[in-house]
């Protein structure tokens, strides 16, 4: 990492290398909570969430107990929350769980997936104080705190679901009760999170070799907010290059020599003209060369932008860790971890499950010279879950087979993607 | 893969009868299974010895069959029927069972009959310990170190090599865990494993290493046959592992694993079911190991269960529908969700956004002298299951829900260390700590309390987790409750005082009025009835009101809102903002239809069974059929009635005045319905009364349909009916009631003993017992709580009467007879534990139509309408009545599939103005005789004495049918699954009044080529009538052959016991009988039930009977 420290960057790298499989340790969010944190006061902060529709949510501070502004989403993963806090497709939002007990068993050392927490407000029905798990460090309360992240508990989070259901998402602001005035006019000026370039917040700024010597062809991951758990599963069976969004294919080739392309989840809007753009045209070159090349949420978006696929912005997206993904070549179903809301349009059956806005990329075009198949659809409301590249050894997925936080159905993806190297690779040689 | 075409028709087998361990959960997914077959077009034949359940309704399935559920049986129906498939899954062990025996032993093959689910082989797999253990070793899941024994001698040389105590003993292929347990020492590693030898169907059982302690786990998996799995539920247990997951409170979702714990089971879970080759749905059970992280697989159910049917209340998701489809071809991928309906299939993981706890219900309120101890075997009847926000409001309405008699938890004294029900002086005396670590240490009922109760007096979370090795999460839950309640006891000031804060706080955390009143009170010593009005539950449902907090209703919708819902199925709970989308009701005011509210019956408990849940499911078809929304209020996750397209809208709600009230509130109803929901719901009548006019300043107009509630109080209490029944000439035994020991005393003098005695008010006939003289009374009286409102009531006893039961239907004009019962017992014994036939068997037709004529007067007299049942007893040609229940019966299922009138439907027509003219009733079915059985829960309660009297014991009940008398009673004798032996040894030994009378049946048995052994005096009477008896003694005898020696060593096959007094446990007798429980040797205790007996091993000498198909078409209005 050059220059000024941004809030995730996640990777320490003092603590390399071996020539392995496994990942080197990463900096972790939960490492803070080494240290003890100042106390906070006894007394509760009555707190309001307000919403763009006009509902307003009293409830109480937790946390940073300041104030916190964004695109407010829902999850209905029941566990993980440490995962999610810390997965960067987050940033920009205010994140709201469904299930009502959060932090039952705290936050644990080394299981964050990256260096921060991302929502930039959180929205509980009940943040659990007395954690009890035996890898417990600290409650989520502490947890907010140390990150200065403000939360707002004892909210109606069913009710608020229920707008999201029915309005799409939508901006909101999180603060003290007593400045409802104030907070009424931040969320009169809000502007979406999505025109900001998020994924320039989140990821890395130059390549770093995390397993170098590690006998396996070496991936160029793109980072547009990387997750620890994509990378572990990377360095698992590749020499990996952890790299910036925006880096050249033609540096990767010439400077770094890859084998192999991968390209991350992230936040916002994939047809954002920032880094995402830059990606973008770093993995359609790739795909258009015969690279290698798989790519996850938000590269899976991109990868459909670089194929001539229109993206759009969801109603809600889909976020937990109980999605269903049916594979149309094998008719089975897979449960899956999704955290996105934004899609590739389906060619045939058009944007479904569409935001009120319509925000949509319009037209796009097609960089890497091939078509992308629908390979994947979500069995519920059949929008597009992953796509196979036409003639080329590429394939993206919507969802999460790293899991973190999700069920492992999809894991067999990084063996799939292992074999279309190595695969290619015969054939090169 | 789409429905398979080559499967025509398909045998579904049920469970039988309800029975602690296979309870009312397999007629729930039975019959979700008949109903999703059938619309499917497939040609369904069910068998079920049951009479009780709404599985087999003649409109469930195409062929019904009420047919003991015995291998032998079972074919003879396939060989009538010839159906293509068979699915076994949804009749728990039961059918599980005789479904692999019949595999086994080439029947299925000869026959052509495939057997769909999961197969044979599967089956095998989960069942055989060894096999199991096999398949988890060949993929690395990690099992408790165990071996397999077959014999005694296997079982000591197991231990040793274990080499640690104590161990886990565990008998393979059985019902609940029967028959194993935790032991200590060898002696009790033999007592329980020869037991448990003689239990298994494989003579096998596990010895293995104890991980008592751990947490225990439980994940509900489907999976079809193209291999997709989901995991539907995760439950925790709250008891660690070492008692029964059918005894723990469970809680859904699991609340301590984090996220990569929960996946590392998830997989091991999906890994298994694969490696078995399981389709459909299925149970994995896991113990965790909270401070290592380390894993044991327990056990695996290849097969819905007790816990599939809660996992299916607690999502939405329905387990048992989806995999009846996946076991006909289905893949999950191709169903839609029914909860959401299009857009979404059933290929996907409900996520709650509540949390749900599960209790279970005991019967150790009835079974006073029954070991409360709660280990790997089962000992509860029952469940509630209650949803909330948060753990701690879901805990306190489950405990409400549990009627128990005691709502909400109260501090504890040493009036609970008596369980005397108030105990004057000793309620005034806080229970020692040394007890409460007792309670705390030992799992038992009491356990939840007693950690309420802790924390109540301030104890540390670490100490707690010490005792109880319970995971701290739930402990800091209990913790947060007390500190609550103690917010309350501390709150100054009136009730008119509480702020909105304060009550909301409470509210939320599950705290009902009545909770929040007794706490305010200082929780009195005289009992949470007796705080005045003024400061009592109405006066904070007042001031709740008036601060205008009222439940908001969350639907239960599988997705936490994720997906619009279109499943009406709610719960309560108490959240600040206003409801809005698919939780609210739209437009209520301007709905057309009527809204009809019936009253559920609440847990399964001795006395309240499945025949209750069966008279709601009736009530809701009918209000439906009248063109009326019918909404159910009940608690029970294993019920028909709490499916979620059974009624209109349900509420997952404790069977409470509150929680009824808010529903009305909510609901805006027209009519409530208290007749179906047994004592549950008639109990409910009186308070309901009290706050009808309150409620009617809130805006509601509800009536209480059907028989009015002073008719409800006329029929049920003693006074008003004695006056009654005066005023239109009926006799009634004499009696009187009182409420001080000199009353009582003074009441038997009069009435001359024997009298028989009971509490005024109750179920089951708590309490009740026949006593023979003063001494008896002392005792009785010594042991019974008096009380202003509590009187007892003293009655005459009639000896030697014959008790007849009546189930009717009046319409306000006419009154509609079901059925007039004749019991095989004397008066005397409790009328839900009696065996029972229609038509009466020995009753002249003149005396039947005096019966008839009665029973009209007392309809029309009483101003009955709706259901009502009456219990009659003939002594010396004098007619009695004995009591009349306003309300449906335990009979009433019965009744209907005996005669094929569908009662329970005609009389809710009836409550909502219905007249019978106006409705199409069928007609009688007459040709065959139907004899109704029970079943008792003895071999799982010890210390309870196994012989029917008075107080009500039996768990269920069985149906034979046949035009013979004897055969239909010889195939309900089958059905109660104790074996009709029919060759070997009898012992015979009466009480010296019927010495002379039992000779009869002893010279029968000897004809049948019985060798009878009697006791000395016994044997004296049958030398003297020229009978060949052995002579066998007593144990007080001591002297050989004794009576258990004989048992023991396999020479007795049946015993006839008739004891001196039919409720004292004469300690001789008691040990004999519950060795012949423990040995499956069949034992009458009265002498008609020795006749009957006798009758029946003549009728099973005569060959196979034949199987009676249930002919009733009920007509469709």
């Amino acid at each position: 990492m050059s220059g000024s420290v941004k809030a995730g960057g996640g990777f320490s790298p003092g603590r390399l290398v071996t020539p392995s499989g496994d990942a080197p340790s990463f900096t972790d969010a939960a490492d803070v909570l080494k240290h003890a944190l100042p106390p906070v006061p006894d007394e509760e902060v009555p707190g309001l969430l307000l919403l763009a529709d006009g509902s307003r949510f009293e409830g109480l501070l937790f946390g940073a107990r300041e104030s916190a502004e964004g695109e407010l989403v829902f999850t209905t993963g029941m566990t993980g929350f440490q995962e999610s806090l810390t997965d960067p497709s987050f940033a920009g939002q205010v994140l709201a769980f469904t299930y009502p007990l959060i932090g039952n068993y705290g936050v644990h050392l080394g299981r964050s997936e990256s260096a921060g927490i991302w929502p930039r407000g959180v929205v509980v029905r009940h943040a659990m104080r007395n954690p009890d798990h035996r890898d417990s460090v600290a409650g989520i309360d502490e947890f907010l705190r140390a990150h200065g992240v403000t939360g707002i508990e004892a909210i109606d989070t069913r009710a608020v679901t229920r707008r999201v259901r029915e309005h799409g998402t939508l901006l909101c602001v999180i603060g003290a009760a007593s400045d409802e005035r104030s907070l009424k006019q931040r969320l009169a000026e809000l502007t979406p999170p999505d025109l900001e370039d998020l994924v320039n917040e989140v990821s890395l700024d130059e390549p770093i070799l995390l397993n170098p010597g590690f006998n396996a062809p070496r991936l160029a991951a793109l980072d547009c907010g990387i997750k620890y758990n994509i990378l572990r599963e990377l360095c698992r069976r590749f020499e990996v290059l952890w790299c910036p969004p925006d880096i050249a294919y033609e540096k990767l080739v010439s400077d770094w020599n890859i084998d192999a392309m991968f390209c991350s989840n992230g936040p916002g809007d994939p047809a954002h003209p920032g880094k995402a753009t830059a990606a973008r045209m770093t993995i359609a070159e790739a795909v258009s060369r015969g690279m290698p090349t798989m790519g996850i949420c938000l590269g899976h978006q991109l990868l459909g932008l670089a194929c001539g696929l229109t993206t759009y912005k969801m109603r809600y997206g889909h976020r937990g860790a109980n999605q269903p993904v049916l594979d149309l070549l094998s008719r089975t179903v897979a449960i899956t971890s999704q955290n996105h809301g934004f899609a590739v349009e389906d060619p045939e059956k058009g944007m479904l499950a569409a935001h009120p806005s319509g925000a949509n990329s319009g037209p796009q075009e097609n960089l890497a010279g091939v078509e992308a198949v629908v390979r994947y659809v979500n069995a519920n409301d059949l929008t597009v879950e992953g796509l196979d590249i036409e003639s080329r050894p590429a394939f993206s997925v919507q969802y999460h087979p790293e899991a973190c936080p999700g069920p492992h159905d999809a894991a067999p993806l990084f063996e799939r993607f292992s074999s279309i190297v190595a695969e290619h690779l015969r054939g090169g040689e | 893969m789409p429905r398979r075409d080559d499967i025509k028709s398909i045998m579904i087998l049920g469970s039988g009868p309800i029975r602690i361990g296979q309870a009312a959960e397999f007629d729930f997914s039975g019959s979700q299974a008949c109903t999703a077959l059938r619309e499917d077009g497939f040609k369904t034949i069910l068998v079920n010895s049951n009479p009780a359940t709404i599985q087999n309704d003649p409109e469930m399935a195409d062929r019904v069959y009420i047919e003991p559920l015995l291998p032998e049986v079972v074919r003879s129906i396939m060989e009538k029927e010839r159906p293509d498939a068979l699915l076994a899954g949804m009749g728990g062990q039961t059918a599980l069972n005789i479904a692999t025996d019949l595999a086994h032993a080439g029947v299925l093959d000869e026959l052509g009959i495939e057997l769909i689910g999961s197969d044979l082989e599967a089956i095998d797999k989960a069942e055989d310990r060894d096999l199991f253990k096999r398949v988890c070793e060949s993929i690395d899941l990690p099992v408790p170190f165990a071996l397999a024994c077959n014999s005694m001698d296997e079982v000591l040389k197991a231990a040793d090599e274990i080499g640690s105590w104590p161990l886990l003993v565990r008998p393979a292929f059985t019902l609940g865990g029967l028959g194993g347990g935790t032991v200590w020492n060898i002696g009790q590693l033999v007592e329980v494993a020869s037991l448990g030898l003689r239990k298994s169907r494989i003579n096998q059982v596990l010895v293995e290493e104890s991980i008592l302690g751990w947490q225990e786990h439980e994940y509900e998996v489907m999976r079809d046959a193209s291999d997709n799995c989901i995991v539907v539920c995760t439950m925790e247990n709250i008891d660690p592992m070492g008692v029964h997951t059918g005894e723990s409170v469970v809680v859904a979702p699991q609340q301590s694993l984090s996220d990569s714990d929960h996946q590392h089971l998830r997989d091991c879970a999906l890994r298994l079911i694969r490696a078995l080759n399981i389709c459909g749905g299925c149970n994995v059970q896991f113990a965790y190991n909270q401070a290592t992280g380390e894993v044991r697989v327990i056990e695996v159910n290849p097969r819905v269960s007790r816990s599939s049917a809660l996992a299916s209340k607690a999502t939405g998701y329905p387990i048992a529908r989806m995999a009846a489809k996946i076991a006909v071809g289905y893949t999950l991928d191709e169903l839609p969700n029914p909860i959401t309906g299009h857009g979404t299939t059933a290929a996907f993981e409900p996520t709650l956004d509540y949390c749900v706890v599960k209790i279970p219900r005991w019967p150790f309120d009835k079974f006073r002298t029954a070991d409360r101890t709660l280990g790997t075997s089962m000992k509860s009847t029952g469940e509630v299951m209650a949803i909330g926000r948060c753990f701690e409001e879901a805990f306190l309405k489950a405990w409400s829900s549990l009627e128990t008699g005691e709502p909400h938890p109260r501090p504890l004294t040493r009036a609970d260390e008596s369980d005397g029900e108030g105990m004057a002086e000793r309620a005034n005396e806080q229970l020692s700590d040394s007890t409460l670590v007792e309670w705390l240490s030992i799992a038992t009922d009491k356990r939840m309390g007693a950690l309420y109760e802790a924390f109540r007096r301030g104890w540390p979370i670490e100490r707690v987790h010490e005792i109880t090795r319970m995971t701290r999460w739930f402990l800091y839950r209990f913790q947060n409750l007390a500190r609550a309640e103690a917010s309350i006891v501390e709150h100054f000031g009136s009730i008119g005082s509480i702020d909105a804060h304060s009550m909301r706080q409470w509210k939320q955390l599950g705290f009902t009025d009545a909770h929040i009143a007794d706490a305010k009170a200082g929780f009195p010593a005289s009992g949470w009835k007796k705080i005045p009005t003024a400061a009592g539950e109405s006066a904070v449902m007042k001031r709740r009101h008036e601060l205008k907090i009222h439940p908001r209703y969350r639907m239960v919708d599988s997705c936490a809102a994720e997906f619009a819902a279109k499943t009406p199925y709610y719960y309560s709970t108490y959240e600040g903002s206003v409801d809005s989308g698919i939780d609210t009701l739209n437009n209520i005011e301007e709905r057309l239809k009527e809204r009809m509210v019936v009253i559920g019956s609440g847990p399964i408990r001795i006395g309240q069974g499945i025949e209750f849940d069966y008279g709601c499911v009736h009530a809701v078809g009918a209000i439906r059929q009248s063109g009326r929304d019918a909404i159910i209020i009940n608690n029970n996750p294993e019920t028909v009635s709490t499916d979620f397209d059974t009624s209109d809208r349900l509420y997952f709600e404790p069977l409470t005045l509150e929680c009824i009230s808010e529903v009305l509130l909510r609901e805006r109803a027209h009519g409530i319905l208290l007749q179906f929901g047994g004592q549950t719901a008639i109990n409910l009548a009186l308070p309901f009364e009290s706050r009808l006019p309150y409620l009617k300043e809130m805006g509601l107009d509800t009536k209480v349909m059907g028989t009015s509630i002073d008719a409800v109080d006329e029929a049920s209490d003693r006074q008003r009916f004695e006056a009654f029944a005066n005023r239109i000439g009926l006799r009634m035994p004499r009696g009187a009631i009182g409420t001080t020991a000199d009353e009582v005393r003074s009441a038997a003098g009069q009435i001359g003993f024997p009298v028989l005695i009971r509490p005024s008010y109750v179920l089951g006939g708590r309490g009740m017992e026949v006593l023979a003289d003063e001494k008896q009374l002392q005792a009785y009286l010594d042991e019974a709580y008096l009380a202003s409102d509590k009187p007892l009531l003293v009655d005459e006893y009639l000896g030697h009467a014959i008790e007849l039961d009546v189930d009717a239907a009046c319409d306000g004009e006419q009154v509609l007879i079901g059925a007039v019962m004749e019991h095989l017992e004397e008066a005397g014994i409790h009328s839900g534990d009696s065996t029972c036939f229609i038509p009466t068997q020995t009753i002249s037709a003149t005396m039947v139509e005096a019966v008839e004529k009665q029973t009209e007067q007392i309809g029309l007299g009483l101003g009955i309408v709706g259901c009502f049942n009456i219990q009659f007893a003939i002594q010396d040609d004098r007619l009695y009545v004995l009591e009349v229940n306003p309300r449906s019966s335990r009979t009433l299922p019965f009744v209907a599939k005996a005669t094929g009138v569908p009662m329970a439907r005609i009389a809710a027509r009836a409550t909502m103005g219905d007249l019978f003219v106006q409705q199409s009733i069928p007609q009688r079915r007459t040709g065959l005789v139907c004899v109704k059985a029970p079943v008792f829960p003895f071999i799982k309660l010890t210390g309870l004495d196994p012989a029917p009297g008075p107080e009500m014991k039996s768990t269920g009940e069985v149906m034979g049918s046949d035009p013979d008398a004897d055969v239909a009673y010889l195939k309900a004798r089958l059905a109660t699954e104790i074996p009709v032996n029919t060759a070997g040894g009898a012992y015979v030994t009466v009480r010296s009044a019927d010495k002379e009378n039992v000779v009869p049946m002893v010279r029968d048995l000897i004809e049948l080529g019985f060798t009878v052994h009697a006791t000395p005096g016994t044997a004296d009477v049958m030398r003297r009538n020229g009978l060949s008896v052995k002579t066998a003694y007593r144990i007080t005898d001591s002297k050989q052959p004794d009576a258990l020696n004989l048992m023991r060593s396999g020479d007795i096959q049946f015993v006839i016991n008739i004891p001196t007094t039919s409720g004292g446990a004469v300690r001789d007798g008691n040990m004999m009988r519950r060795l012949a429980v423990e040995m499956n040797i069949p034992f009458v205790t009265t002498l008609s039930g020795a006749r009957m007996e006798v009758a029946a091993i003549r009728a099973a000498g005569r060959g196979p009977t034949v199987p009676q198909r249930l002919k009733v078409s009920y007509l469709k209005d």
